[in-house]
């Protein structure tokens, strides 16, 4: 009995201890969207992603990042599903640089890797066409190498090996890994400046981007990306390219270009801004089986403060010669 | 004829004369505009509380630049030479110590600067600071905490604890 009492004691007594030390913090982001689309006249509200985001450091050099994403699907009873968007354990091996493993968003350019799904950030309602066609592989499960902040110009590493596209978060459905190396600096406060090089096998009978079809043989896919971004005071600019090469084995390489350029200028808590996506795809494209499309957006940004954002955007869309009109307005806020 | 050729000459000479001082003045106008937007920046920007540095690391330099201070603050510099980790303990942007930090270390508004590091805990890149409402309760955890850091008023501030920030106790 004495045994039982002073075990109990020392189990509280540890687990107390461990619970002082281990810092945890939970926040979260949600947005709720009006959407007009002027083809059919038609105002709809819905609701966005509720986006859980958990952070907790284990030891000083061991930290554990998770971030999970509610949202509609039509496919449960529920009609809502659960995704895990990112599970990444990081250890710190010296000073600014880490390794870590989990499922990440792709080290691919600025958005990809500064946003997230948290949409009190985004400075659009929308994300760039670049990331919502599918060009951009956006999550990665793998091992990586990160540096940060390095040396004067502030320099900046990943190196991802990933299972690459056509894996599940559990399990690689080819021997070929996703190899992904970025770079980035910022020479001065409010810029960076980023190059990515994306490389990964696809195995054939892997389901194409945005499409329901599979791949007939293995498609080589190359990611040339650079981005450059400026953020300070009055003045936002964004602009980000990627240039993808995809090939079939014995069959000649095909290309494809997407870009946006995103410009913005703010006075006080107000930010107007405007945004031209452009991807153009060459004849025969072997995966990722899009049509040409750029968009305009123009919108304006109201921020009550760094966790409730209002949003209000015009996007002219000209896909297949067809142009089309929408305006959403979206509330995203934090907690 | 010479006459009339006088009288035109110092027509003239005035018309120059009145656009000339027409010309001083809208310059002067603009640079007295000029320097008061630039006051008006450097004001805001700069506040005038003075702010002194505590220390709890022996790893940590005994005088270091204020660019360094910043790249520590702002989570750029997360180490020690001794690779322990940086604890950075700040006042809560909401009060008025708290906004003059913001304002001279960051050059930011309150809500630029939490939404700053609410995006780099969001990144993965950094933890946040530990966040305090009262410089007393930020001083007690700065001297409890291995590899912190603080910034506080100087009546607050313990000689022994604090640091030089370009050779200056007080900045």
């Amino acid at each position: 009995m004495e045994f039982k009492k002073i075990s109990i004691f020392h189990f509280l007594f540890f687990t107390g201890q461990l619970l002082f030390a281990q810092q945890t913090m939970i926040k979260g982001f949600a947005d709720v969207n009006a959407l007009y689309v002027d083809s059919n006249s038609n105002t709809s509200f819905n609701l966005g992603e509720f986006d859980l985001f958990i952070t907790s450091e284990m030891s000083d050099k061991i930290s554990f990042l998770g971030e999970s994403v509610f949202k509609y699907d039509a496919v449960p009873n529920s009609k809502f599903s659960i995704g895990v968007e990112r599970i990444i354990i990081k250890l710190n091996y010296f000073r600014n640089h880490n390794f870590l493993i989990g499922k990440h968003h792709t080290p691919v350019n600025y958005w990809n890797d500064s946003y997230h799904h948290g949409r009190v950030f985004f400075p659009t309602v929308l994300r760039p066409q670049l990331f919502n066609s599918a060009i951009i592989p956006l999550h990665t499960t793998g091992i990586s190498f990160q540096g940060i902040n390095l040396t004067a110009l502030k320099f900046g590493y990943d190196l991802m090996v990933g299972n690459g596209i056509g894996a599940t978060d559990i399990s690689d459905n080819d021997k070929s890994k996703s190899v992904i190396l970025a770079v980035h600096a910022k020479p001065f406060d409010g810029m960076r400046i980023g190059i990515s090089y994306y490389y990964d096998d696809i195995a054939s009978g892997v389901k194409k981007a945005g499409g329901s079809t599979i791949t007939a043989s293995n498609v080589i896919q190359s990611l040339y990306s650079g981005s450059i971004a400026y953020f300070k005071t009055n003045v936002e600019f964004l602009s980000e390219l990627t240039y993808a090469n995809n090939k079939v084995v014995y069959q000649n390489a095909h290309t494809t270009l997407g870009y946006y350029v995103y410009a913005g200028y703010r006075y006080k808590k107000v930010v107007l801004y405007g945004r031209f996506d452009q991807n153009n795809y060459e004849d025969g494209e072997p995966y990722f089986g899009g049509s040409d499309v750029s968009i305009i957006t123009g919108g304006l940004r109201y921020e009550m403060n760094y966790l409730a954002v209002v949003k209000a955007e015009y996007q002219n869309v000209e896909n297949k010669g067809i142009t089309s009109g929408f305006i959403n307005v979206q509330i995203a806020v934090g907690f | 004829m010479f006459k009339l050729l006088l009288d035109f000459n110092m027509k003239e000479k005035m018309f120059l004369q009145k656009s000339l001082k027409k010309k001083l003045v809208s310059v002067s106008l603009i640079c007295l505009l000029l320097m008061g937007i630039l006051f008006f920046n450097s004001s805001s920007l700069f506040a005038q509380t003075p702010l002194s540095v505590i220390v709890n690391s022996e790893s940590a330099p005994a005088d270091m630049s204020f660019a360094e201070l910043k790249t520590i603050l702002k989570g750029e510099q997360q180490r020690w030479k001794d690779d322990s980790k940086i604890m950075v303990a700040l006042m809560k942007s909401s009060s008025a110590i708290g906004s003059d930090i913001v304002k001279k270390i960051y050059g930011m508004t309150a809500d630029g600067f939490n939404k700053y590091w609410l995006s780099l805990v969001f990144q993965g890149k950094a933890t946040a600071p530990v966040f305090f409402e009262s410089e007393n309760d930020l001083k007690m955890y700065v001297e409890k905490t291995k590899g912190a850091i603080g910034v506080i008023t100087p009546t607050i501030a313990v000689n022994d604890k604090s640091i030089l920030i370009d050779g200056k106790k007080i900045f």
